[in-house]
Order: structure tokens, then C-alpha cells, then sequence
């Protein structure tokens, strides 16, 4: 039986053993039939874990790194990376959740960037930081509204909305703001997101707290099983009474939310708000997350991932620079790590398939004999 | 018959009223034993040009199992559709114990008692079977944390009663193979433990034993003092199982039999048209302006 299942139907062996290891025959006769809740072991789950995968590449690099350059003993240089990979992280998580959802959102570096702005000139004209970082929030919420809605109930590709939504977004902050930066800005307000609290980066702290939050939601409430819900098979959520337009669009919400306000806090690291804030963000938060395992074909991934891919981005694009590898080939390397992620995540569907069929080749020799 | 069986209701399909029930069924539902605990009246339904549904009458009473037979485009599974929330009727009602239901979606009809194992299973493959499961149903904490532990117990409660036999309720449904997949359907069905079930081709992707589970595991639920409505092609299978058949032709009733009447030959007769409907004017729906 082995060797038939090995061979010529074209299920690899270890698939057959997959399926072999515990025996099932759907509807036997077998009257006593064991509790099948059988905890899964933890080797199989790390094999499948994306987060593991990249923090051993993260690992791996910061290795090769100590043996290249002096710098990455430097306290500063990890305060940067990690930094950097926070405002990454905060809007990778939303974009990630969203994209576990079913959705993608093409126009968060605009509304990064709407969040730069609208704080920036807020604080600058003498508001109260409050309502500076409350109202770039909310702009950046109401950016997610009108693309949810748009996607959800006038039912335009994602892709194309949001990349509609990007190029408007950055003309209206252009025109508003004559492509000035605005600054210098108050203490008060540069207080917010520049600092430390000990050794730790108050940014690394923010994003920490977000994404354990986004994790929270995502792993242990029924809405975070209802996103995975509408991101693996739409209409079956619907039809178990999922409200799938008004969940989608909430995804939007937030993702618009946190990139805005992703956006104000780098305003406040900064010190000043850049009017070509953002422009790489879009590509880079949708990057980090496959790396960290989303799938782009939703329903998989972990908020644990998203934040290793972004911190990953973030060591790899400092760590080249500090190497003193040609700038030119830094986008090479982020490239060719997004491809492999993105094939993985191919071949994490196609073992899915495979053990299936394993599975039904047993189960039809089960009945034949 | 377990005194819930077919045999004690007095009652037959309302299209049939006025031409060949001699019995004088009124067709009105009251609130004794013998009414129906679902009911479809009138109901259409086309997408665009094509008709799927033309006044389609249907009643389903507790601890009997209704069949609806018809070949590829009967409509039948649109009928579950619509019982499911998840198409609306252009035209007609549905009545659940005796009430109207105005706007049927997916969570009304779980508020209304009815649980749908669809045709294409309604599974989220890259979920795990126990979330599956519960889909639409969690076990929850403080209204909003999900019950794991307590799912992935009660999903294999379920499937140990039923005798189903998965690898793990902790495995993704995609890696499943098609009976266990339909296996887990059913199951998520009767985990809700709701007094209508309907079951759009069952053992569809099922062999012979598989098949047979099913339909023992359907016997369970009408002995259960459930209703249960299967759609399916296959004709042995619902014969042995169906207390009614409601035969479907191009989205019209043909015909209703009880199972003291089955003769496989007429209810071929009736799928494939070779058979004259009970009421020929049901086919081109003038029977409604018959009916008061």
C-alpha cells in the first residue's frame, strides 16, 4: 500500500505517511472510535512557521553581520534598525490583519503620510497634542472608510481602489500643504514618539503594544476567527452569518487608522513633518507582511510574523548599508527574500493538497478492501 | 415510525390543493402536531433571465425527512439557498412554525432553527475543523474570547457521536479528504443542535460506506424529532432514507410522494418530465391565480 500511494498517483511519500500517521476511514464501522482531538506535535508546527523561519534568517544575517562590520555591536545602530522596523511593524500588522481579511490596501503610505501632515500642521499652528495625534488618527480612519466602502459596497477591486485612493490622497496633502515640510515643532509633541524608556526605543514599545493587541484579536476572539473566516472562503462566512462587508471595511478602518498614525509618531521622531514620508511604505508594509507569512491568497498568517517581517526588512536594508554592500543591490536582496516568502507560502497551500490526497487514496483502498 | 413520522400528518404539499388532494387539505397552517414547521409558499426566483424557481410550494413537518429530487437545474439547491438566507425569494414567503420570516439571511435563519450543510460544504479550508465547526456559533468567553479548548472538545464530541473519523479537529480542513470534509459539514450542522436541517447533496463526494454513514447519521436526526430536508441525485439513497419526495423540474413542483407511494419509475418519470406533473399549470405558474 505504501508503495502505491508513493508512486504513481504522485503523492510524495512523506505526504502518505502524513496521512498514514493517524488512520481514519470516514464513516467505518468501527464502533469505539478514538477522541480525535489529538494535540498537533510541536515539530510539525514549527516546520510550517513563518516567524520561526524568519527570525532564524534575522538571526542568521545579524551573524554574518558581527563578523563584517563593528557597527553592529553599537547600541545605536539597533535602537535605529528596530525604530525604523517599528513604524514598518505598527502599519505591516493592520495591513497584514487586512490582508488575512481578503483585502489589501495599496494607499497606506498616503495615508502615512496624511498622518504626517495633518499632525504636523495641527501641532505647528498651536493645537494641543491630543488633538494633533486624535485627528491624524481619525483622518487616517476616514481614509480607510471611504476605501472599505468603496471595496466592500461598490464592490471595486481592492487593488485598484486603494491605488486610486493612494494617488489622491498624496495630491490632496501636496496641494494642501504646497509640498512644504512643516516644523520646527513643539517639545511637547516631539516628546511623544522620540526617546527611550531604559535601553528600549519608546517606538519599539508602542509597536509592541499594538501589534499585542492586533495579536490578541487575531488569535483568541471569534472576530479574529471571522477575518480569517472572510480571508479563506468569503461566501462561507456569509452564509454562517458573518457581516463580511461591514468586517472588511472595519479592516480598512484600522488600517487606515494605525498607518496615519504610524505617521504622526515618525512626524514626532522626526521632529518635523516631510512631505516624501511614506512613499516606499506602501510596498514595504505589504512586503513585511508576506515575509512574515500572510498569504496573499488570505486566511493565513500571524501577527507575531508580520512584525519579525518588518524587523527583518528593517535589519536587512541598515545591515546591507552597514556591510557596505552597493546600495543599488539592498532592493535586490528585499526582493529576492520577498519572492522566497511568497513561495513558501505557495508551497505551504500545495502540501495542504497533497496530504488530502493522500488521505482519499487510503481512504478508497480502505473500502476496496 | 417513531410517532414523529410522516404517516401521522394528514397533510400533503399546498400546490396539490385544489386539484388532487381529495382529502380537502386547506392548506392552512395552524399550530397543532401536523403543522408544518417549514413552509414555502409561492416562492420565485430568477438571476437575470434565467428562472431558477417559478411559485415553488414546499412543507417540511418535524421527524420526517423530505427529499427534493430533480435533475441539474431543478432548482432545488436554490431552494436551500433561499431556506439558508443566503438568496433572496423575489416573490413569496417562508413560514417557520406558522410565522412569516420577511427577510431571511444567514444569522435569521440560525435565529429561526435552521442549520444548512451546503453543496459546496461551506468550509473555510484554511481553518481547522474544530473553527469550522463553530463557525457562526462560537463558544465564547465574556461575549468575545473564543473557547478553544471547549471547541476542540465539543468538535470531537460531535464527530466521536457520529462516528466520523478525523486525523486531528486541530488539522486545516483543506488537508481533509472529501468524505471527511462532508463528514465535518454534516457534523457543524448538527452541532447546533437546531430543529430544521437541510442538506444540499450529502454524499456527494462520498463512497459506499461513507454514504452510508451519512445516512444513518440522517435517520439519527429525524428519529431526533428533527426536520430534515436533503437534496440529492442520488435516487437509491433517497428512497431508502426520504419519508417525502418532492420530485423538481426547471424550477417547477412536479410532484409529491409519500414513501407507501414510491415507484422509482414515476419519480424518474416526474425528474425527467416523461411523467406528467400533478398540476401541469404549476409549470407555467398560472396555478396562482387559481389559488385564493
Amino acid at each position: 500500500m505504501k508503495e502505491r500511494l508513493a508512486s504513481p498517483e504522485g503523492v510524495p511519500a512523506r505526504e502518505a505517511k502524513r496521512a498514514q500517521s493517524a488512520p481514519i476511514a470516514a464513516g467505518s464501522d468501527v464502533a469505539e472510535v478514538a477522541l480525535p482531538a489529538t494535540a498537533i506535535a510541536w515539530h510539525e508546527k514549527a516546520k510550517g512557521s513563518a516567524s520561526l523561519a524568519v527570525f532564524a534568517v534575522i538571526v542568521a544575517f545579524t551573524l554574518v553581520g558581527f563578523t563584517r562590520s563593528d557597527q553592529f555591536y553599537n547600541y545605536l545602530t539597533w535602537s535605529n534598525i528596530l525604530t525604523t522596523g517599528s513604524f514598518t511593524g505598527i502599519v505591516a500588522c493592520f495591513e497584514g490583519l487586512l490582508m488575512i481579511g481578503g483585502g489589501l490596501d495599496l494607499s497606506v503610505g498616503s495615508a502615512f503620510l496624511a498622518g504626517v501632515m495633518s499632525g504636523t500642521a495641527l501641532s505647528y499652528h498651536g493645537w494641543n497634542d491630543f488633538v494633533a495625534f486624535g485627528a491624524a488618527a481619525g483622518i487616517g480612519a476616514g481614509i480607510g472608510l471611504v476605501n472599505g466602502l468603496i471595496v466592500n459596497y461598490g464592490h471595486i477591486a481592492s487593488f485598484i481602489t486603494t491605488l486610486g485612493t493612494m494617488f489622491a490622497i498624496e495630491a490632496i496633502v501636496v496641494t494642501l500643504t504646497g509640498g512644504q515640510p512643516i516644523g520646527p515643532l513643539s517639545a511637547s509633541f516631539t516628546r511623544v514618539g522620540d526617546g527611550s524608556i531604559g535601553p528600549v526605543p519608546i517606538m519599539l514599545l508602542y509597536m509592541v503594544g499594538i501589534a499585542l493587541c492586533a495579536h490578541v484579536v487575531l488569535e483568541y476572539t471569534t472576530l479574529g476567527t471571522q477575518i480569517r473566516a472572510i480571508g479563506g472562503n468569503r461566501e462561507a462566512a456569509s452564509a454562517t452569518g458573518v457581516n463580511t462587508q461591514r468586517l472588511s471595511t472595519i479592516l480598512y478602518v484600522l488600517c487606515g487608522l494605525f498607518a496615519a498614525l504610524a505617521g504622526v509618531l515618525q512626524a514626532s521622531y522626526l521632529g518635523a513633518g516631510d512631505p516624501t514620508l511614506g512613499a516606499s511604505l506602501n510596498l514595504q508594509a505589504i512586503a513585511a507582511a508576506i515575509i512574515g507569512g500572510v498569504s496573499m491568497y488570505g486566511s493565513i498568517g500571524t501577527v507575531i510574523g508580520i512584525v519579525l517581517g518588518s524587523v527583518l526588512l528593517s535589519v536587512l536594508t541598515t545591515g546591507l548599508i552597514l556591510m557596505r554592500i552597493n546600495p543599488g543591490m539592498q532592493d535586490f536582496v528585499v526582493g529576492v527574500v520577498l519572492i522566497m516568502a511568497a513561495g513558501a507560502d505557495r508551497m505551504r497551500r500545495q502540501r495542504m493538497i497533497r496530504v488530502s490526497r493522500a488521505r482519499q487514496i487510503e481512504i478508497d483502498e480502505g473500502a476496496a478492501t | 415510525m417513531d410517532g414523529f413520522g410522516t404517516d401521522c400528518h394528514a397533510t400533503t404539499v399546498g400546490f396539490t390543493v385544489l386539484t388532487i388532494n381529495p382529502r380537502g387539505d386547506d392548506g392552512t397552517v395552524g399550530s397543532g402536531p401536523s403543522a408544518p414547521v417549514l413552509e414555502l409558499r409561492h416562492v420565485a426566483k430568477s438571476f437575470g433571465h434565467v428562472v431558477a424557481l417559478r411559485a415553488v410550494e414546499m412543507r417540511v413537518y418535524s421527524g420526517e425527512i423530505l427529499a427534493l429530487v430533480g435533475d441539474n437545474g431543478a432548482g432545488k439547491s436554490t431552494i436551500v439557498k433561499i431556506l439558508a438566507g443566503v438568496y433572496q425569494p423575489d416573490d413569496g414567503e417562508i413560514r417557520v412554525r406558522g410565522t412569516v420570516v420577511r427577510r431571511m439571511n444567514p444569522r435569521m435563519a440560525g435565529l429561526s432553527g435552521i442549520s444548512t450543510v451546503f453543496q459546496d460544504l461551506g468550509l473555510v479550508e484554511t481553518l481547522d475543523v474544530a473553527t469550522n465547526m463553530y463557525l457562526g456559533q462560537p463558544l465564547t468567553r465574556f461575549g468575545i474570547f473564543a473557547k478553544r479548548a471547549a471547541m476542540y472538545r465539543g468538535a470531537a464530541i460531535t464527530l466521536r457521536d457520529l462516528q466520523v473519523r478525523v486525523p486531528s479537529v486541530r488539522i486545516p480542513v483543506a488537508e481533509l479528504s472529501g468524505g471527511q470534509r462532508q463528514s465535518v459539514a454534516v457534523a457543524r450542522a448538527i452541532l447546533v443542535d437546531h430543529p430544521i436541517v437541510l442538506m444540499d447533496e450529502p454524499t456527494a463526494a462520498l463512497g459506499v460506506r461513507e454514504t452510508r454513514q451519512v445516512g444513518k447519521i440522517i435517520d439519527n436526526l429525524k428519529d431526533m424529532g428533527k426536520a430534515v430536508v436533503i437534496v440529492s441525485h442520488d435516487l437509491e439513497f433517497v428512497l431508502e432514507h426520504a419519508d417525502r419526495v418532492q420530485a423538481m423540474r426547471l424550477g417547477s413542483v412536479r410532484g409529491v410522494r409519500r414513501r407507501r407511494d414510491f415507484n422509482r419509475e414515476e419519480i424518474v418519470g416526474l425528474i425527467t418530465g416523461l411523467v406528467a406533473g400533478d398540476d401541469p399549470s404549476q409549470a407555467r405558474g398560472d396555478h396562482l391565480e387559481v389559488r385564493s
